[in-house]
């Protein structure tokens, strides 16, 4: 086994106890970019020389006792709306030619802190305006999108080009790349984690979050994150907290909702089957299901839309004036269409929002966690752009993947994604967790149990099956 | 098309009062995404808000907090 194949986890615990070293390990993923990265395009630019030195320096500072954590030496990727000082963030947009960040973002400053190593800056879609990353290739078939907009990220943890990334949610940027890709996204709680220094694509929808190889890892990366900036309003004033699940997979009294409505329809017959399976291997580790009606679903995607499109219109309203050609065409519409809704259409969603939070309060005073699919289909092919469902309704890929998503966005509730098999293509599928405001403990030691119910996954495109947990 | 929907020049008018001018070739193609918008958001006009106010309604105490910082916008 190669120390690229190994999980945060696994990393961590080896270069704590010498076993690895920060440099080798950088070393090894970089060579893996250099493989598979021309094939993937999951990287916007790969800072090969600086993560060198990062990884010299790192292990310097581990020779002489210096151990700053379970991230020191563990090479990431961010995506590429994560400001990095000195460096670009280009958004993957030609709006940003000339681009150079003048400062760190909190999260980029605080993963440097806790030792991480930046390999470089992966895709989005364009300003996180869209479900696909079409700059990107899926990690398990060439020929189907990443997902997205967190593309790059997902694709690169899935690949062995990163150890684990950064990407933002939005309605469900990173969830549906994870899922996808067959890796792991956490969307925190709404202010959990700080944003200042992230280009926004919508203020009151936007999460920062980690994807992970496996539940632990979106742990450890998310201790790190966590915690009270003053310079994102949302920013919550929340203390430190360790979030490593615990060893044990006893989900003795533990109440699991289990949705009669919305989350099962219009859903593929693999992912619902997947789902449902993983679901009693929940319920086999001790969980009691509970089934729950989930509220105001005919607005969810209303609401969704209403509070989105008129915010990202309201952030890129001076460049659209300006340089309007640089846009692709799919943002470009989108944005200039922004313009044409109401103060009312906003209005109105903000109260909706008001109401769904409150509904959703109420469901989930009745169980702890609610299971569902992650998204309705797996990755499809690059150039679909529908989905028709066996009841004869046509439904837009993008509107397709944000629709299991965006209840978490609008009502600011973590949700958590975690492989759960592949279909008979042999794309992966994912089951979402989503629990109360702060309730990430609970999610991730939920995801935890189960996957210790699993053998170890392999990496997007790998025929056998690899160990993340120990090198060869 | 609904009563309701935009015409392309008038996609074209409601743009340039918000200060936006629209190149003649994207009238037709900007109508066309803002009805399908217009048609997604305006079933929020079933709910019955009551006194229900607007989720982004804020806390002075926090706003203060944050309003101390330095901020990168230049106002």
């Amino acid at each position: 086994m190669q120390p690229y194949e190994l999980s945060l986890t696994a990393a961590a615990d080896a270069i704590r106890a010498r076993r690895l070293s920060p440099v080798e390990l950088v070393d090894s993923v970089l060579d893996r970019i250099e493989k598979v990265e021309p094939g993937l395009g999951a990287y916007v630019t790969v800072a090969a020389e600086q993560a060198r030195r990062a990884a010299g320096e790192a292990e310097h500072e581990v020779a002489q006792g210096r151990y700053r954590g379970p991230l020191h030496g563990i090479p990431m990727g961010l995506k590429d709306l994560i400001d990095v000082s000195g460096m670009a963030t280009t958004a993957s947009s030609r709006v940003r030619a000339g681009h150079r960040a003048a400062a760190d973002s909190t999260v980029a400053a605080r993963l440097g802190e806790a030792g991480a190593i930046l390999l470089g800056k992966t895709h989005t879609h364009e300003f996180a305006f869209g479900l696909t990353t079409p700059q990107t290739r899926n990690a398990w078939d060439r020929g189907r999108v990443a997902g997205g907009s967190s593309g790059g990220s997902a694709v690169a943890v899935a690949s062995g080009t990163a150890t684990f990334a950064l990407g933002t949610d939005t309605g469900g940027s990173i969830r549906v790349p994870a899922a996808l890709n067959g890796v792991v996204g956490l969307k925190p709680t709404y202010g959990l984690v700080p944003r200042h220094g992230v280009t926004s694509l919508s203020w009151s929808l936007d999460h920062v979050g980690p994807v992970t190889r496996t539940v632990e890892d979106a742990a450890l990366v998310l201790t790190a994150l966590a915690g009270h900036d003053p310079r994102d309003p949302a920013s919550l004033s929340v203390p430190a907290a360790d979030y490593r699940p615990g060893a044990g997979t006893d989900l003795t009294g533990l109440r699991i909702g289990l949705p009669r409505t919305y989350y099962f329809d219009h859903v593929h017959p693999q992912v619902e089957t997947a789902v449902r399976h993983a679901i009693g291997q929940l319920e086999a580790l001790g969980a009691q299901l509970v089934e729950v009606d989930i509220p105001m679903t005919r607005y969810i995607q209303a609401t969704q839309w209403g509070l989105m499109v008129p915010e990202a219109g309201a952030y890129h309203e001076g460049s659209l004036r300006t340089v309007p050609e640089l846009y692709q065409e799919d943002v470009r519409i989108l944005l200039e269409a922004s313009e044409l809704m109401s103060a009312g259409d906003y209005v109105r969603a903000q109260r909706s929002r008001t109401l769904m939070r409150a509904e959703w309060a109420r469901t989930l005073e009745a169980v702890d966690v609610i299971a569902a699919p992650s998204v309705p289909m797996p990755a499809v092919g690059a150039d679909e752009e529908t989905v028709t469902w066996p009841d004869g309704t046509v439904e837009s890929v993008s509107d397709a993947y944000v629709r299991l998503s965006a209840p978490a966005n609008i009502t600011g509730i973590p949700a958590l994604t975690v492989p759960v098999g592949h279909d008979s293509a042999g794309m992966p599928i994912g089951m979402q967790l989503l629990g109360r405001p702060l309730g990430e403990p609970t999610l991730l030691r939920v995801g935890h149990a189960y996957e210790q119910t699993r053998p170890a996954r392999a990496l997007g495109g790998q025929k056998q099956s690899v160990q993340f947990n120990e090198l060869a | 098309m609904s009563a309701a929907a935009l015409t392309p020049p008038e996609a074209a008018r409601w743009a340039a009062r918000a200060g936006l001018v629209l190149p003649a070739e994207r009238h037709a193609a900007v109508a066309a995404v803002a009805n399908h918008i217009h048609g997604v958001v305006t079933v929020l006009r079933e709910l019955d808000f009551a006194d229900v106010p607007p989720a982004a309604a804020y806390r002075a105490g926090e706003a203060g907090e944050a309003g101390e910082e330095k901020r990168d916008a230049a106002v």
